[in-house]
């Protein structure tokens, strides 16, 4: 049941004129699930959103909503209401009137309204609200208010926007935990767009990277963040070191890699069977690097890099140093750890890291 | 930046002040003496005479010029409103950037054309052997008697307010939060449901307002209500041309003008406060 | 909104309407034009001959020139003054907070939303009261305190466009208020005061009632032709329409002309509508 594709995108392209928001896009959602589309601004993922809701139309491909297709279904015709990242509430109604909205549109009576609507403030706990209007709300009651609107009909699907973005981070935190819980009980179908790597990864069971229109990666979170697939998704995880050079031996423990920083020994992956000569790239994880004064022993990878400057991130600390060819290198370190070494901006270190830090793109 | 009145800030804020306080602002205030003044031997003395204001109250002629330009008003408002708004709609929906920005230009053109002119050009189109007439005898109607009736007042009243009302209109559509029609969409809201459930609630300030500066305007006027509309009854604003050109009954058309004020003010400040009434709490 | 979700058949029927609409706004105007050529005295379908016959009738007649006159001069001192009241309400309102601001700018709004026959008869009285009526300088004053709202529209428009910082940074290089206003405030704000200048004089052009009121025997032009109009049916009020539409339309698009190379915008009206309507963002 669970792993049953509710949506499927076929082959779908999106075109502005010249500009290509989404290039032939395959993609299953499956029913219950709590996927997370993720990418910077103007990777296609709102515009995909967009397409699902019929609010934007596809301009090749097939999209199919429990095997039908959709695409020439106007969107008041189409079950998956979604929450907009203004969230789009209606200012001249109340809270109750918003919330009523979509079951006077569908024509349902008056009574079962006022049960249905009843049981939805409820549900969100906004029901002392019922009357207010919506402009003099606070930022997570208005959330509430948008998320009860979308799903007093009870839909399959529910889609939403970057819906967290304008919160504060504390409030944030408390409406993903709300969220996850709502679509736990539910059961249903959430597509959940936004550009933060938190939100996607503390709540969604997949996640969609998306860069230019293209998915580039599509797994659960721990797979994304432990084995990303190709550069982008690295470099848009942000924690990485990526080095790209040349196999120059490869023996069944290791792969010997050649770059422009050095030479490095590095795990082989299944995914990626290489042999001599071919072009590989891999990555290591900023707090799987050793910085040391003194030059640290044989058998880990090792290069010389000099010190550009500290960046403060709360608890830890990012060092970023520059070694051979201005190959960037960023650590990041607990301050405790940082006080024992000479850092200065300038000062030469030695970074190092074991064999198996390393994960060798498959994507490359 | 706040320092204390200087030389420098004076040149350039009292001009206004002083011109306005004394050409505007007096001459209004003048009104209301005025209207308490008393005439004899046709000549204008200062007085505190209430009867200008009984007599003119009194007078069943008044009431009626009254309810005629009230009515007359008020159906321009919600005509004009009416026949402006697909416009305005359309102009803020359907057109293109280009396109837009052309329509807004041709509105504000009439701003600009006498509208003397004008009302004299439609008694061309509307006359009994008026182009329109022959235009129907073409295909064996009429003569229709378009001109000195309340249809030719509503034409002027129309050429008058029709372009300010599309273009507050206009503006106020395109300001509406295009989400929102999305989201009306999204909840199983129809094309044109959306226009009377959303975009209409969403632009509603605007949309008072527009019809209010019609009301203001068309109430005003003289000049269609006597050269289409043929003045008979007369309503307010041609009872006041009337009293002031023939003679020294300044009085009584202040006491006109003053009763026009108010009928303003009140309908302006009922308009602004249902325009921006708020739902719930 | 995107082409997935609206019909055909209903966008071609706006857009109609909008022609429509189009054409009962233009219909008298350009009706004016051709009735303008048209020898018949009463004009009526079809057409009588092409004839310059008004035109010679209104280039002869010595009391339109008087009229035009009056109209010139009233105009050109009107947006004089009016532009340089209203500048100086636009500049105290971008600069200045103080007590009473509210009042002062409903003083400087107001006089647009007061019924001209009000404005006239109240004008009439007063300024007769202080001797100032019957003659041009009353269709001036008159004019002024209509015109000048305008004005300060158009220059406050041009000042909100500013940054406020460029007049502290001049005073921080050592100018003086006066020479900031001199080399700072004003050349940015010239294209505006241009503008202000041509819409005003278009306004008073066109002004009618008022000017009837408080005239005198020193009509304008537009109360010669509400003259005209009481009297019987005279083509020569389409060429008179003609001429001051030319005019008016002339002062207009060079007024357009100036805000538009400035601030890239066609319209000066349009500068309220934001630019992202009907563009979808991926």
């Amino acid at each position: 049941m669970t792993d049953q594709a509710l949506v499927v995108f076929d082959g779908v392209a999106k075109r502005f004129g010249n500009f290509v928001a989404v290039e032939k896009l395959n993609l299953e959602i499956r029913k219950g699930e709590f996927l997370a589309i993720m990418g910077s601004s103007g990777c296609g993922k709102t515009t995909t959103l967009r397409m699902l809701a019929g609010l934007e139309a596809p301009s090749e491909g097939e999209i199919r909503l429990d095997g039908k297709r959709i695409n020439d279904l106007p969107t008041w015709n189409r079950d998956t209401p979604m929450v907009w990242q203004s969230l789009a509430l209606f200012p001249f109604l109340t809270v109750r009137e918003n919330v009523e909205f979509s079951l006077r549109m569908r024509g349902a009576d008056k009574a079962a309204r006022r049960r249905r609507v009843d049981k939805w403030l409820e549900r969100m706990q906004i029901t002392e609200f019922a009357d207010r209007n919506v402009a003099h709300l606070s930022g997570g009651q208005r959330q509430r208010v948008a998320l009860a609107r979308s799903l007093v009909t009870e839909p399959q699907i529910l889609l939403l926007d970057e819906p967290l973005s304008a919160l504060d981070a504390h409030l944030k935190v408390r409406m993903q935990s709300v969220l996850s819980n709502l679509q736990r009980e539910l059961g249903i179908t959430f597509v959940y767009v936004t550009h933060s790597q938190s939100e996607a990864f503390s709540m969604a069971d997949r996640v969609v990277i998306m860069s230019r229109g293209r998915i580039e990666q599509i797994g659960n979170p721990q797979e994304i963040y432990r084995a990303p697939r190709t550069k982008f998704v690295a470099e848009f995880l942000g924690s990485s070191n990526i080095f790209a050079g040349e196999v120059s031996n490869v023996s069944e423990a290791a792969v010997k890699i050649s770059t422009p920083a050095g030479e490095f020994d590095v795990v082989p992956n299944a995914a990626k069977p290489l042999s001599k000569g071919n072009k590989a790239t891999f990555v290591v994880s900023d707090d799987r690097l050793h910085l040391s004064n003194r030059p640290p022993e044989d058998r880990l990878n090792r290069l010389q890099a000099s010190v550009v400057g500290e960046e403060f991130v709360g608890a830890t600390a990012v060092i970023h140093l520059e070694g051979a060819e201005r190959i960037e290198i960023k650590v990041q370190k607990s301050h405790d750890e940082l006080e024992q070494l000479n850092l200065e901006p300038g000062a030469q270190v030695w970074v190092s890291w074991r064999p198996d830090a390393t994960h060798i793109l498959p994507g490359e | 930046m706040r320092k204390s009145i200087t030389f420098y800030g004076l040149t350039f804020s009292l001009p206004m002040l002083v011109w306005q306080a004394l050409f505007f602002l007096a001459p209004l205030l003048f009104l209301i003496a005025l209207s308490f003044w008393s005439v004899r031997n046709f000549r204008m003395e200062p007085d505190f005479n209430p009867d200008n204001w009984t007599r003119m109250l009194g007078r069943a002629v008044f009431w009626q010029a009254y309810l005629r330009t009230f009515l007359l008003s008020a159906s321009a408002a919600v005509i004009t409103s009416i026949l402006a708004f697909p416009c305005a709609y359309a102009i803020a929906f359907k057109l293109s950037e280009t396109a837009r920005r052309w329509a807004i230009f041709l509105m504000v053109i009439p701003f600009f054309t006498s509208y003397l002119v004008r009302v004299y050009s439609w008694q061309i189109f509307l006359s009994d052997n008026g182009i329109f007439n022959a235009l129907f005898a073409q295909v064996g109607i009429g003569p229709f008697g378009m001109l000195n009736s309340s249809f030719g007042v509503m034409i002027g009243y129309l050429t008058l307010s029709f372009p300010l009302v599309v273009l507050l209109q206009l503006f106020s559509l395109v300001f509406v939060d295009k989400t929102l029609i999305e989201a009306a969409h999204n909840l199983h809201c129809g094309r044109l449901r959306t226009v009377f459930e959303v975009i209409v609630p969403s632009a509603k300030v605007g949309l008072v307002i527009a019809a209010l500066f019609c009301f203001i305007l068309t109430f005003g006027d003289f000049v269609s209500p006597l050269y289409l509309g043929g003045g008979d009854p007369p309503t307010l604003s041609i009872l006041i041309t009337d009293t002031t050109k023939s003679g020294q009954q300044w009085p009584r058309a202040a006491v006109i003008a003053l009763t026009m004020i108010a009928t303003l003010l009140a309908v302006a400040f009922a308009a602004v406060s249902f325009a921006y009434r708020e739902r719930g709490r | 909104m995107n082409s997935f979700n609206s019909n055909r058949l209903i966008d071609w029927a706006l857009k109609l309407y909008v022609l429509l609409s189009f054409g009962f706004i233009f219909a008298p105007i350009a009706a004016s034009f051709v009735f303008s050529f048209n020898v018949d005295r009463f004009p009526s379908l079809p057409l009588g001959g092409f004839s310059m016959i008004w035109y010679e009738a209104v280039w002869a007649d010595p009391l339109i020139w008087e009229g035009l006159r009056n109209t010139l001069i009233a105009g050109v001192v009107v947006s004089a003054l009016a532009t340089a009241i209203g500048f100086g309400a636009a500049y105290t309102d971008f600069r200045y907070k103080f007590f009473g601001k509210s009042v002062y700018m409903a003083l400087a709004l107001l006089p647009p939303t007061i019924p001209v026959v009000i404005l006239g008869l109240a004008m009439l009285a007063f300024l007769s009261n202080i001797s100032l009526s019957g003659a041009i300088y009353s269709v001036i004053i008159a004019h002024v305190v209509m015109c000048a709202p305008f004005a300060m529209a158009i220059c406050r428009l041009r000042l909100s466009q500013m940054d406020p910082s460029l007049e502290a940074a001049a005073w921080n290089l050592g100018a003086s208020e006066w020479m900031a206003m001199r080399h700072v405030i004003i050349p940015f704000c010239k294209p505006a005061i241009f503008a202000a200048l041509f819409i005003t004089m278009a306004v008073s052009f066109d002004e009618f009632a008022v000017a009837w009121f408080v005239s005198g025997l020193n009509e304008t032009l537009p109360v010669k032709v509400l003259g005209f109009l009481q009297g019987q049916v005279s083509p020569r009020i389409n060429v008179i329409g003609t001429f001051v539409f030319i005019a008016s339309m002339t002062l207009v698009v060079l007024a357009q002309i100036l805000l538009m190379r400035r601030s890239g915008t066609p319209a000066t009206t349009s500068a309220a509508a934001p630019a992202d309507i009907g563009v979808v963002t991926p």
